[in-house]
């Protein structure tokens, strides 16, 4: 697995975040997605809790011990994870890697 | 993404801590996949036990197959997944689909299986229980969608409408599941499911339209207790945390 050693610019993690998110739920369905930092993982970009397992071996399998992606995920209650946006999500990988 | 060849079939498995001396493994039920336990349940039992996830046939990343929805099949696939696995003796979780295929597994390979927790598990003579398989159609999804599933709280979009819609097509009328189902009719009326030695724990929602079935099986199992949590048959996704810290207790408290 490569781990990352540079640190990350919030746009190079956007940009990584949207091609696991497209490897995930296909190019087709992407195409008429807009997506931004504010979209959020159930209700635009329509990810259920399988998707979301695929996304997170994604973030663990290219970051490595660095990120603890799924505990990350493991403290949100439902409602939060209802909630959650790409945007928190980069936050969170700038945070692990600061 | 961790795919197994088991028996020539691609398995979907995840697995957490795993170094430790114990293992668990975890069942999900029909129409449902690993994700159910894979953000909270299982991150709160590998503090302590190996724990390994999988996906059944044709359920979340798993290959679909025709056939072998009965328990018997349903049970091999488990034995030879803890065959590719090396692993010798575990303790086992199932909810509901998944809590009958735990039950079958201590009966047909008792000394394989440490402790049993049963999370939900119906009674397959239930009419509600098979009606779900016998009345499907698109409304019956919807209706299902809203009350039933782990997306309780969340409006299903137009895609993920049509990927459920395309998985219930697909189990309902392509594979040999129905008739497996009525085959199991009989099975909380078995001598076999007496025979269960295990410790068992039976953790059903205070709601529940299964509430009945856990009553009966605290009957029949020697060594069962049965608690009722605050909720429905969804209790996993509801109350997850209790169900972690019931099952991470129970698991620990009994194992040698």
């Amino acid at each position: 697995m490569d781990t990352i050693t540079t640190k990350m610019s919030r746009e190079e993690i956007f940009d990584l975040m949207k091609k696991f998110i497209t490897e995930v739920i296909g190019e087709e369905f992407v195409e008429e997605m807009d997506i931004s930092p504010e979209s959020s993982f159930t209700k635009d970009l329509e990810m259920d809790s399988i998707e979301i397992v695929s996304f997170s071996e994604k973030i663990k399998a290219h970051f490595g011990e660095q990120i603890d992606f799924t505990g990350w995920l493991s403290a949100m209650d439902l409602d939060q994870l209802i909630n959650l946006n790409l945007g928190m999500i980069i936050s969170y990988i700038e945070e692990c890697q600061s | 993404m961790p795919i197994l060849n088991i028996n020539g079939k691609s398995v979907h498995i995840q697995e957490l801590n795993k170094g430790a001396a114990e293992t668990i493994i975890l069942i999900h039920g029909m129409f449902s996949n690993l994700s159910v336990y894979y953000f909270n349940i299982a991150p709160l039992l590998a503090t302590q036990f190996h724990v390994v996830l999988y996906d059944l046939k044709s359920h979340g990343m798993s290959e679909k197959v025709l056939e072998g929805y009965d328990l018997e099949s349903m049970t091999d696939d488990l034995l030879h997944l803890m065959e590719a696995l090396e692993l010798k003796k575990v303790h086992l979780g199932g909810y509901s689909f998944g809590g009958l295929i735990a039950l079958k597994m201590a009966i047909r390979f008792p000394e394989r299986i440490h402790k049993l927790a049963v999370i939900e598990a119906p009674d397959p003579n239930d009419d509600k229980t098979r009606g779900i398989i016998d009345e499907y159609s698109r409304e019956f999804l919807e209706h299902y969608v809203e009350n039933f599933t782990d997306t309780t709280k969340v409006k299903m979009g137009k895609r993920q409408m049509e990927r459920n819609h395309r998985m219930y097509e697909y189990l309902f009328y392509q594979t040999s599941i129905k008739a497996d189902m009525e085959l199991e009719k009989g099975f909380f009326g078995s001598a076999a499911i007496t025979t269960i030695e295990q410790p068992t724990l039976l953790l059903y929602g205070t709601d529940s339209n299964c509430l009945n079935a856990g009553k009966q099986l605290e009957g029949l199992i020697d060594q069962a207790s049965l608690i009722a949590v605050p909720g429905d048959h969804n209790i996993p996704i509801q109350e997850p945390l209790v169900i972690a810290e019931a099952l991470f207790h129970f698991f620990k408290e009994t194992s040698n």
